[in-house]
């Protein structure tokens, strides 16, 4: 059995069944993503975890102990918060010091370990000072050490970042990285930034609609996709309207231009579909293995730092096109008529049904980029 | 715009003058105790009756178990409402406002009418007094309390605090109240106030309270009455002064609600 073992999981609020008979295994010292869009279940399923909501069915094991009808403070978890809830009445070394005092530690104790975890956190010589008194990041980071000197056997997060700004973000969320690395510890966190989920985590489970649709490691998650609703989620993507025009070879034609996709076509679903390329897999200069090219204007260029994304409109659609940057790469000027080469097997086609799906997705994550 | 601030400027000394003239008047008045000079004869008068002390104290006494009993019971239940049933919430706002929509002298017959035979006879109990009291200072005590548990984020601090292992218990006298610090005093002083000086339930459920001795006094004499005026006044001013000074205190200390910054 894994550390932590989530096995047919129900939780309904109402009439609503927010998670549906959902399974999850995270082994010791992993950390683990579950990633979504809001009312995907992510969070109801890490407060079940954390013992805050209680599943109407399945079980939850953590250390090889069944924990459900426990009650939170008996679960010996860590746990942080999106808006860090530190007690507004104590000092950060009180604050600290708070979940060591109850689990009877004597002094010497205590303060040794508050100040091992200032330490651990960067944040020494902020013992005195009280909540109020620190920036948004320093209070999360007062959070974290909070849970983590208690020594529990796993840590929880529930979007720790999205209160923060994006500089602070990035930095902490290395920091938290490579502390749960240093100390080993079980994390389970809970974020709706797909960006997050990726840089941060061992595994990464996209949940939608109270069942996780995959897991796997962000490698696999990123370019293996199982689902067109992750891979809408995951990353940018472009959807291209086409036409079959031989299923059996995998000819397709966009916008009059024709193409071969290196998948299997389903000829039985008519001749209309739509494909999907990622930005990252166009060229501007193509080689034999990107033997496809679709030829579009350039509607727009992004100079994103290290990447450089073109908008190409190809026959009224706009798709994104990146290239890395380097002080040799020639830009296209706007209106330029550009090819964009790609492989065969970058160009993934869609069933009808996954389209309306896809669709969804693409909005769901355009409307969480807009809101974090 | 300076028309503006001028217009406004000259509201609020009207306001000031509606307000402080009739006062001013009481206290020169309460000073002409004797006649042809300006004395404190009057307070001395006041502070020498032996009743005064006496229903003084009697009504002190009273406003204090009010208010330890009034806390005891409706803290834990804003708490309660406000993690558990927050549905529940509009229905206790309405309830708070009943102490304003029924007179207290229907209270006070209620109380007499219920109470005065089996199953549970208090009419010759003070606490009865001290349970019609509690319902009169509810709506200040819940409201109070319901603002300060507004302020801070009571469901996370509760969540946080049982993450780290703590009980119910710990939870509610290491975090909920000393962050309550600020609500609980204004609670206090607010129903210490109305208390000392509540008149028709003390008079009708026949308790020898200050408020049915002001009553008499100002039947029978005076220019004592307006000195009592006046010091009751300067207790309840005092009382506010006090809220304010203690939480000015707790603010320094770092003791800031619901403080979020980046």
């Amino acid at each position: 059995m894994a550390f932590i073992e989530l096995d047919g999981i129900v939780k309904v609020f109402g009439n609503n069944t927010v998670v549906k008979h959902l399974s999850l295994s995270v082994e010791k010292g992993e950390f683990i993503s579950l990633l979504g869009g809001s009312g995907c279940g992510k969070t109801t399923t890490l407060r079940m975890i954390a013992g805050f909501e209680h599943p109407d069915e399945g079980s939850i094991h953590v250390a090889g102990r069944n924990v459900a009808g426990l009650a939170p403070n008996k679960r010996k978890l860590g746990m942080v918060f999106q808006n860090y809830a530190l007690f507004p009445n104590m000092n950060v070394r009180r604050n600290i010091a708070f979940g060591l005092k109850i689990a009877g530690k004597d002094k010497a104790e205590t303060e040794r370990r508050v100040d091992e975890m200032l330490e651990v956190i960067g944040m020494a010589e902020f013992g005195p000072r009280y909540p109020h008194q620190l920036s948004g990041g320093q209070q999360q980071r007062v959070a974290l050490a909070r849970a983590l000197a208690i020594e529990p056997s796993a840590l929880l997060l529930d979007e720790p970042l999205s209160a923060l700004d994006a500089k602070i973000r990035l930095r902490l969320r290395d920091d938290i990285r490579s502390i749960q690395r240093r100390l080993g510890i079980t994390t389970i966190y809970v974020t709706h930034d797909q960006e997050e989920a990726l840089s941060i985590s061992d595994k990464v489970a996209v949940m939608r609609e109270g069942v996780i649709e995959q897991i796997g490691t962000p490698f696999e998650i990123y370019n293996h996709p199982a689902t067109p609703y992750v891979s809408s989620f995951i990353g940018t993507l472009n959807v291209l309207p086409a036409k079959i025009v031989d299923a059996a070879a995998g000819i397709l034609e966009i916008a009059g231009q024709v193409i071969k996709s290196g998948k299997p076509l389903d000829p039985t679903a008519g001749s209309d579909l739509a494909v999907t390329v990622r930005p990252e897999a166009f060229f501007l200069q193509g080689d034999a293995s990107e033997s496809n090219s679709l030829s579009g204007k350039v509607a727009n260029v992004k100079f994103l730092g290290s990447v450089v994304r073109l908008v190409v409109n190809i026959g009224g659609v706009d798709v994104s096109a990146d290239s890395f940057n380097a002080p040799r790469l020639t830009i296209p000027a706007l209106g330029d008529e550009v090819k964009l080469h790609f492989s065969p097997d970058a160009c993934v086609p869609l069933p009808v049904k996954a389209k309306a799906d896809m669709v969804a997705a693409l909005e769901e994550g355009a409307a969480e980029t807009r809101k974090g | 715009m300076r028309k503006k601030t001028g217009l406004s400027w000259l509201w609020f000394a009207i306001g000031m003058v509606y307000f402080f003239l009739p006062l001013l008047a009481t206290f020169l008045f309460s000073l002409r105790g004797k006649k042809g000079v300006l004395s404190f004869v009057a307070y001395e008068h006041v502070f020498k009756d032996p009743q005064f002390l006496r229903t003084f104290g009697f009504s002190l006494e009273m406003a204090i178990l009010t208010v330890i009993l009034g806390l005891v019971l409706i803290v834990p239940t804003a708490i309660w409402v406000h993690l558990k049933v927050p549905k529940a919430k509009p229905f206790i706002e309405l309830l708070t406002l009943l102490p304003f929509v029924i007179p207290p002298i229907i209270l006070a017959f209620g109380l007499i009418k219920t109470f005065s035979r089996p199953p549970i006879v208090l009419v010759s109990s003070p606490l009865l007094l001290v349970a019609g009291y509690i319902i009169v200072a509810f709506p200040y005590i819940y409201r109070s309390v319901d603002a300060g548990l507004m302020a801070m984020d009571l469901r996370g601090l509760s969540e946080a605090a049982q993450s780290l292992g703590s009980s119910w218990i710990t939870l509610l006298f290491k975090v909920v109240l000393p962050n309550l610090r600020t609500a609980l005093l204004s609670a206090t002083f607010l129903t210490l106030a109305i208390v000392i000086g509540e008149l028709t339930l003390a008079l009708i459920l026949a308790w020898p309270a200050f408020g049915p001795y002001m009553a008499l006094m100002g039947r029978n004499l005076a220019y004592e009455p307006a000195a009592l005026a006046i010091l009751s006044f300067a207790l309840t001013w005092g009382s506010i002064g006090l809220i304010q000074l203690l939480t000015r205190g707790a603010r320094d200390k770092g003791a800031k609600l619901g403080a979020v910054t980046h």
